[in-house]
């Protein structure tokens, strides 16, 4: 998944970027509104965190102009305002959940995780599709009540493709949003990956978690159990 | 400049002009008309006198006596003129006083007709002059017409005039300078009450005086007991700032010092959590500052309309999106057109916290209803707000300790208290009330009173 995170306190974005990426996001960063705006309307993101006092643009119009623009990507705000009258107007602007600083990092993690879930139509961190469950807080796999130990690049994928479960995801989306920039781009790794997880979830290849479409790309194929 | 006291002059000297204008046209008209008229009756009397005086001579043509009764027909010059003409124009009689002049002819009046003319000497002094044609019969029956024609000079009626005129216009300049001269010293003192509101509003900015005397006239105590409103309020306010600042930066000062004796505890074991918790008792206490009430009763003269309908869909829009995974049922009822007299923000603060609160308390439902308080007439005064949930509620202890401190309830879920405390000032700043009870949906039902704001005083 790929996050934005636009916040000027260097201290504080540092922190950020780290423990997110640490959390196996890819994080792009801009440090301040004109820059964060740029980053917002032409990167493919998944997230953004918006920090709503910021140079040269406001946290308000980037969220503004991102959603005049039809993007519908979760935006979590950071705001230090606690005030309602604050928060209500960034909801109102098209944010989808706030922070107040300061913060805990869980309670960060917590929102992006769940707004990511939410995004995908999921309504708990539990993702179950058939005898596939996937608790996003834990990053924990199982496959009929058996734990799947991953990688984290193989989790990452997972993730990914089930948090879309039915949508068709490329393989240039799937190294977009998983590595950083200057991740070496070889699709191939990407079919290397897919075939381990297939075999690690699917020994016998019964269940059939994940479609291949040819020249298209993959798809988590197992229907949900509960949507939210 | 833009000037009352010189609007009311300029305007009291145009009224004044024209009055005295419309004044002298009429009075010199009607002296001027008046003194012709009496001219006209001496003429008319000398001229009477003249044919009386007239007698038939020897040559049958009509003769005057060279003495008249009026003495001023025999003074070369005297002003006075008499003539007597015949038939054909030819002058048979004219007054000693005539000599050496020559008194136009004029227009002959019709046979038994008076003409009154004015005509000028060949020296252009005007005449006022009477003619009078007769037919005389004479003692053998014959008869012949003649033309009677008396005429006086106008000099010295004109200079009466003129005199007359002069003083006219003496007086009145003299009354109307005199009117202006009183109008500004009244205007004067008029301004004064004005003037001593700008000195004691600059003695208040220099902090010479605190408010504004109440020495001023009817017209003016209405002006300088708002001022003195406001001025309070502004003090007020500034005095609440200056408190609020005052407690925030003092109880600061204890979780930097519990920091700061960390820092030389670094061994500790727990460190780390000891750190955070000073960092959160921070956070708490700026937060809770950071929320107070930006108005209060007091502000009455600054309070705006808040539009409670729209205010409430935009909060209740917004806590959707964070509560979506819990996804609360919101039962909304809002009086059509009600309006809330105050802070837009503090509205916020008040509605936000309690619908923050019962939605992360609920189970499922959040009931939520804004009424005018009873019995107030109109809806924008006075308010009852009205937030109640399904959740576990509060019990009716911890519910006395909110009010009375807002503390916290439960400490895993963070501002509980601080939002019922926030909530609790901001209704107290408006003399409202808060109060705690059991819901009908089974949990808390958080109701805040604000009563009808006052305006008339």
């Amino acid at each position: 998944m790929r996050l934005l995170v636009i916040e000027d306190d260097l201290t504080l974005r540092e922190s950020l970027v780290r423990k997110l990426s640490d959390a196996g996001f890819a994080v792009e960063q801009a440090a301040d509104g004109k820059e964060g705006l740029y980053f917002a309307e032409e990167y493919p993101i998944d997230l953004a965190i918006i920090d709503l006092g910021l140079p040269e643009v406001s946290g308000l119009e980037i969220i503004r102009k991102v959603r005049a623009e039809g993007k519908t990507y979760p935006i979590l705000i950071l705001t230090a305002r606690d005030r309602w009258e604050d928060k209500v107007d960034g909801l109102s602007a098209g944010a989808d959940d706030y922070v107040v600083k300061p913060f805990h990092f869980e309670e960060i993690s917590a929102r992006v995780n769940a707004l990511l879930r939410r995004s995908g139509g999921w309504a708990s961190s539990q993702l179950d599709a058939g005898p596939v469950s996937l608790d996003m807080s834990r990053q924990e796999l199982k496959v009929s009540g058996e734990a799947i130990e991953l990688t984290s690049f193989e989790y990452k994928i997972i993730e990914y493709l089930m948090v879309r479960a039915g949508k068709v995801i490329s393989k240039s989306e799937l190294t977009d949003r998983l590595y950083d920039q200057d991740f070496e781009r070889d699709s191939n790794v990407i079919e290397v990956f897919i075939g381990r997880l297939r075999k690690k979830m699917d020994p016998d290849n019964t269940i059939k978690p994940i479609e291949t479409l040819r020249g298209r790309g993959y798809r988590f194929a197992l229907e949900r159990n509960q949507s939210g | 400049m833009y000037s009352l006291s010189s609007r009311l002059l300029i305007s009291v000297s145009f009224l004044l002009l024209l009055f005295f204008g419309i004044t002298i046209a009429v009075l010199n008209t009607a002296f001027t008309e008046a003194g012709e008229q009496a001219r006209r009756d001496i003429l008319d009397g000398h001229l009477v006198a003249l044919l009386a005086a007239a007698e038939p001579d020897d040559n049958d043509e009509l003769a005057l006596p060279d003495r008249l009764r009026e003495p001023r027909f025999g003074q070369i010059g005297s002003g006075l003129y008499g003539e007597l003409r015949n038939e054909s124009g030819e002058v048979i009689w004219r007054s000693q006083s005539a000599l050496g002049l020559e008194i136009p002819e004029g227009v002959t009046p019709e046979l038994g007709n008076h003409l009154f003319a004015r005509e000028q000497l060949i020296d252009e002094t005007p005449l006022l002059t009477l003619s009078l044609a007769v037919e005389w019969e004479f003692d053998d029956e014959s008869s012949k017409s003649y033309v009677f024609k008396v005429a006086e000079s106008l000099d010295s009626f004109n200079a009466q005039i003129a005199g007359f005129r002069g003083q006219l216009f003496g007086w009145f300049a003299a009354v109307a300078a005199t009117m202006l001269l009183a109008f500004s010293f009244l205007l004067r003192g008029l301004m004064k009450p004005l003037r001593k509101i700008e000195t004691e509003i600059g003695e208040i900015e220099s902090g010479d005086r605190a408010s504004l005397s109440n020495k001023f006239p009817t017209e003016l105590t209405g002006v300088a007991r708002n001022m003195n409103l406001l001025i309070d309020s502004e003090r007020a306010r500034s005095d609440r700032y200056r408190f609020t600042l005052d407690n925030l930066a003092h109880s600061l000062k204890t979780p930097l010092a519990a920091m700061r004796a960390l820092l030389g505890d670094q061994q500790n074991a727990n460190f780390g959590e000891r750190f955070n918790e000073q960092i959160d008792r921070m956070d708490e206490i700026v937060r809770y500052q950071l929320r107070k009430p930006a108005a209060s009763v007091a502000d009455n003269l600054v309070l705006q309309s808040v539009n409670v309908d729209k205010e409430i869909t935009r909060l209740i829009d917004g806590l959707k999106k964070v509560y979506h995974d819990k996804h609360p049922e919101f039962d909304v009822s809002v009086e059509p057109g009600m309006q809330f007299r105050g802070d837009t923000g503090d509205f916020l603060e008040l509605a936000g916290n309690l619908l923050d609160n019962a939605c992360k308390w609920c189970k499922k439902k959040v009931r939520i209803s804004v009424v005018p308080s009873a019995g107030a007439k109109a809806i924008a005064s006075g308010m009852v707000l009205c937030v109640a949930d399904d959740g576990p509620g509060i019990p009716q202890d911890a519910a006395d300790a909110l009010l009375q401190r807002g503390m916290r309830l439960d400490e895993s879920t963070p501002g509980h208290g601080i939002g019922l405390a926030v909530v609790k000032d901001i209704a107290r700043s408006y003399g409202g009330q808060l109060s705690i009870k059991d819901s009908k949906l089974g949990g808390a039902e958080i109701t805040v009173s604000i009563p009808p704001v006052t305006s008339a005083r």
